[in-house]
């Protein structure tokens, strides 16, 4: 049997300690699950590829999970795609709900895990042919119904598209990436600021400084005693936890998987996307969408299932056509090449030991990671018994060292922090809206490039709704997503005294 | 004798001057070195040049060399910083190409560093086309450019992607002037990009690489993704020293039959256009020449003992040392191959 060809205690060992590391990385704000496989992408030369790849899809499945920790506890993203993970379950957290929050973001996260594994597993090949189907035109429409978003996040809707819109034009500021299809001119940079701004703001920092340092800055104006005490953050040990809170959300958590699975599989598009739009179709086809936001459950299931589906989704066109997924998989072109091995459309069918391994170790990982968080989850919780005047400090030191480490010691990534953690700050004392805005800023940069490719290549706007099916459909999904957010922005409206 | 705190501190202070590796001492290379790379990706190539030369060398001197991929524009600012030695760059053609094509931030650095030594070289730059383009070869892309027709080639540009579609026009206009406007530049990004860029219709050519690309060669001509191959840029001599089995299905023959002089894309008329992408160091311009000179010594020892050259082979790459003089002379003269070539299609 194939299978025994691979297994060792090795092997699993290597995907349940990965794992367990991935997990550590991910809750920690500013290090990501693509940092985890970088550091450890090294080891693998000697690991062989079997035991090597066991090693860094445990890092992969942990460090994507890990994130859902400081976002239900700490209201900061760990990674980012767990921010909307943040939009619901830190407000269970504050309302004594943390540990079901948790509990519910763990099982999402296996089922969005596993629905991948999945269909990764039975349509690789397929699903990778339908993903170069997806031109420019395509993926700009996915990022606008991602941004779309923007509108069902916000508490006043012209406020809250104002502040995405202010997240979009930050984004731009730096050079117009050649990578990524620019022409590498520099865009928005204010005279004599080119040296630190030529490469814009980086992501996390901007993530970590307006969700954790911005809070920070906050209780400290409230002050440590007239914040909330160790009663109101009661994470709610003793509620019990029953699988009931699933009835009705099956639907929910199978549609943020696809969608999760369906982005990961589009190369370019972005692991936040995932569980953006996750989020979105869970408000937009919810019985009750003004709950989101508010501490609903179904938000982060939706989250949770979305940004997991990413997982076997984003390995679809890494092994089906040597295209990573996202900035993870990138990674592991490197663990491959390594060790002289291939990738591309005919990886699986010449390499079906390393196919069932990578498989195998995906599902040891899932499983590892629903375990092992399931069952710390008590002692993840002590996080928020900690008193405050010990774990800001503390939240504050891993925030500076997440936006220091992200690009490898760069110290302007510190100055951002901080910049948007005042900022973030005082966007609240101004009413804008830092969930749109963040969104905004994450999705900004592949907005703008496939727009303007599209213009380039198509020439005109009109193949926005000419150019396929696909397109069709995606404005049709768009315009609910709007319509939506209007009508119950409209109904709010009415029922305000 | 009595011990106190200050013998104590002497003591050991002194146990770990003594400590420090003979090699190290010998050129005050420091400690711990950072090697930062033009690349953000630690999946690429330019990482892994990097991670075997950097493995290679902290056994050699005994000192610490962490790779740190930083990309290119940041790289750069990192080694201006530092003129202590304790960074230091590894990159390849794109240092000199950037500053060629007018990238913004990129300098000479000829004139701004201290270029090193060459460490390898990856022959895996390419050119294709789809399995069913009416385009068999170079030679068809250039007359086709030649009797009016527009070819798009899907590049990145401002590098080492752009410099063969230079080389294209170039060739054009050696031939039929005037032709050259017929080769056109699709811009796009990564690689996944340029593919789909030619899946979509969107361009006739595309830069590629051996390793990316092979499997896409193997497809059925039927199959929307299928490709082939009409131009490997690198030379001949560089292509010689791959293994014979090459890559995939295309063996090193093969490989042989897309490039020069099987494949001609001209340069003047008389010689052929190659181009090998080549890894080399960067310096700071300040850095102490004894410690330059010490990574030089190791970096012969290295390839004297011949270990290297097994790593970088199974990882596709053709090693290639030489050290810093012969191989800034070498680059500067390269640099100047195509400064040309691009004034020339710039006009």
């Amino acid at each position: 049997m194939d299978i025994l060809a691979f297994i060792s205690p090795l092997f699993v060992l290597l995907v349940i300690g990965g794992t367990l590391v991935g997990i550590i990385f991910g809750a920690i704000p500013g290090m990501t699950a693509t940092m985890a496989v970088a550091v450890c992408l090294p080891v693998t030369y000697s690991l062989g590829l079997e035991n090597g790849l066991a090693l860094l899809l445990g890092l992969y499945v942990g460090g994507i999970s890990g994130g859902l920790v400081p976002a239900i506890l700490l209201g900061i993203p760990g990674t980012p795609s767990s921010i909307t993970t943040t939009l619901d379950g830190y407000p269970m957290a504050r309302a004594g709900h943390g540990e079901k929050a948790l509990r519910i973001g763990i099982c999402a996260s296996l089922v969005g895990g596993l629905v991948s594994l999945l269909i990764l597993d039975l349509f690789a090949p397929t699903l990778a042919d339908f993903a170069i189907k997806f031109s420019y035109v395509e993926k700009f429409l996915i990022i606008l119904f991602a941004l779309s978003v923007m509108a069902a996040l916000s508490s006043d809707l012209l406020l809250g598209i104002f502040s995405g819109f202010l997240g979009i034009f930050i984004s731009l500021i730096g050079t117009y990436d050649v990578t990524k299809g620019g022409n590498g001119e520099w865009r928005l940079i204010p005279p004599g600021t080119s040296y630190w701004l030529e490469s814009g703001f980086s992501l996390l920092p901007v993530l970590i400084g307006l969700f954790g340092l911005a809070a920070i800055l906050d209780e400290a104006e409230t002050g440590m005693k007239a914040g909330m005490s160790q009663k109101d953050v009661d994470i709610g040990k003793h509620e019990r936890f029953s699988l009931s809170i699933f009835r009705g959300q099956w639907v929910n958590l199978i549609r943020s998987s696809c969608i999760g699975t369906f982005v990961g599989i589009l190369p370019g598009v972005g692991g936040s996307a995932a569980s953006i739009l996750s989020y979105s179709n869970a408000k937009t086809f919810s019985r009750h969408p003004e709950r989101f936001g508010k501490g609903e459950p179904a938000g982060v299931m939706a989250s949770e299932a979305g940004n997991n589906g990413l997982t076997g989704g984003a390995l679809v066109p890494l092994l089906s056509l040597g295209i990573p997924g996202d900035s993870t998989t990138a990674l592991l072109i490197g663990a491959f090449t390594l060790q002289g091995i291939q990738v591309g459309p005919l990886f699986i069918g010449n390499n079906p030991v390393t196919w069932d391994a990578m498989i195998f170790a995906m599902l040891i990982a899932n499983l590892a990671m629903f375990v092992l968080m399931y069952f710390a989850i008590r002692y993840f919780a002590m996080v928020v018994t900690i008193p405050k005047h010990i774990l800001f400090p503390v939240i504050l030191m891993m925030c500076v060292i997440g936006a220091y480490t992200i690009n490898y010691g760069i110290m302007f990534d510190v100055w951002t922090l901080l910049i948007f953690g005042v900022f973030g700050w005082l966007m609240t004392k101004i009413r804008l809206e830092v969930a749109p805005f963040i969104i905004g800023f994450i999705l900004g940069p592949s907005a703008e490039v496939y727009f303007v490719k599209t213009l380039e290549s198509f020439g005109d706007l009109t193949v926005f709704f000419t150019k396929s099916w696909i397109a069709v459909l995606l404005w049709v999904l768009i315009a609910l997503s709007v319509g939506g957010s209007a009508y119950l922005q409209t109904r709010k409206g009415k029922s305000a005294p | 004798m009595t011990f106190n705190r200050r013998t104590l501190l002497a003591a050991v202070s002194a146990a770990a001057i003594l400590g420090q590796p003979f090699a190290a001492a010998a050129a005050d290379l420091p400690r711990n070195i950072r090697m930062v790379i033009g690349s953000t990706s630690t999946g690429g190539d330019t990482y892994q040049s990097a991670s075997i030369v950097a493995e290679a060398l902290s056994e050699k001197l005994d000192v610490n060399i962490k790779v740190d991929a930083v990309g290119a524009v940041n790289g750069l600012k990192a080694l201006e910083r530092d003129s202590r030695g304790t960074t230091i760059m590894l990159f390849h053609d794109f240092a000199y190409l950037a500053e060629l094509y007018g990238g913004k931030g990129f300098v000479n650095p000829f004139e701004e560093f201290k270029v090193g030594a060459t460490i390898a070289t990856n022959p895996g730059n390419a050119y294709l086309v789809g399995a069913n383009s009416p385009y068999q070869t170079m030679e068809d892309i250039l007359t086709a450019a030649a009797e009016g027709e527009r070819v798009r080639v899907a590049i990145q540009p401002g590098g080492v992607s752009e410099i063969g579609f230079s080389a294209m026009k170039n060739a054009a206009k050696v031939r039929a002037p005037g032709s050259e406007e017929n080769i056109v530049a699709v811009n796009t990004g990564s690689q996944s990009d340029k593919n789909q860029a030619m899946w979509d219709g969107l361009a006739d050519v595309i830069n590629g690489s051996i390793q990316a690309n092979e499997q896409f060669t193997q497809l059925d001509g039927d199959d929307q993704k299928a490709m082939r191959f009409v131009w490997i840029t690198a030379s001949p001599e560089t292509l010689q020293q791959a293994p014979e089995a090459g890559m995939g299905q295309l063996t090193r023959d093969d490989m042989m039959d897309y490039a020069s002089p099987e494949t001609s894309v001209t340069l003047d008329g008389d010689q052929d256009f190659t181009f090998d992408k080549e890894f080399f160091l960067i310096y700071n311009k300040d850095m102490d020449e004894a410690m330059i000179e010490a990574i030089d010594q190791a970096l012969a020892e290295i390839y004297q003992d011949g270990a290297i050259q097994e790593k970088q082979t199974a990882a596709f790459f053709t090693p290639n040392f030489r050290p810093t003089a012969e191989a800034a002379e070498h680059l500067e003269e390269k640099r100047e191959t195509y400064k040309k070539v691009i004034s020339e299609i710039s006009g």
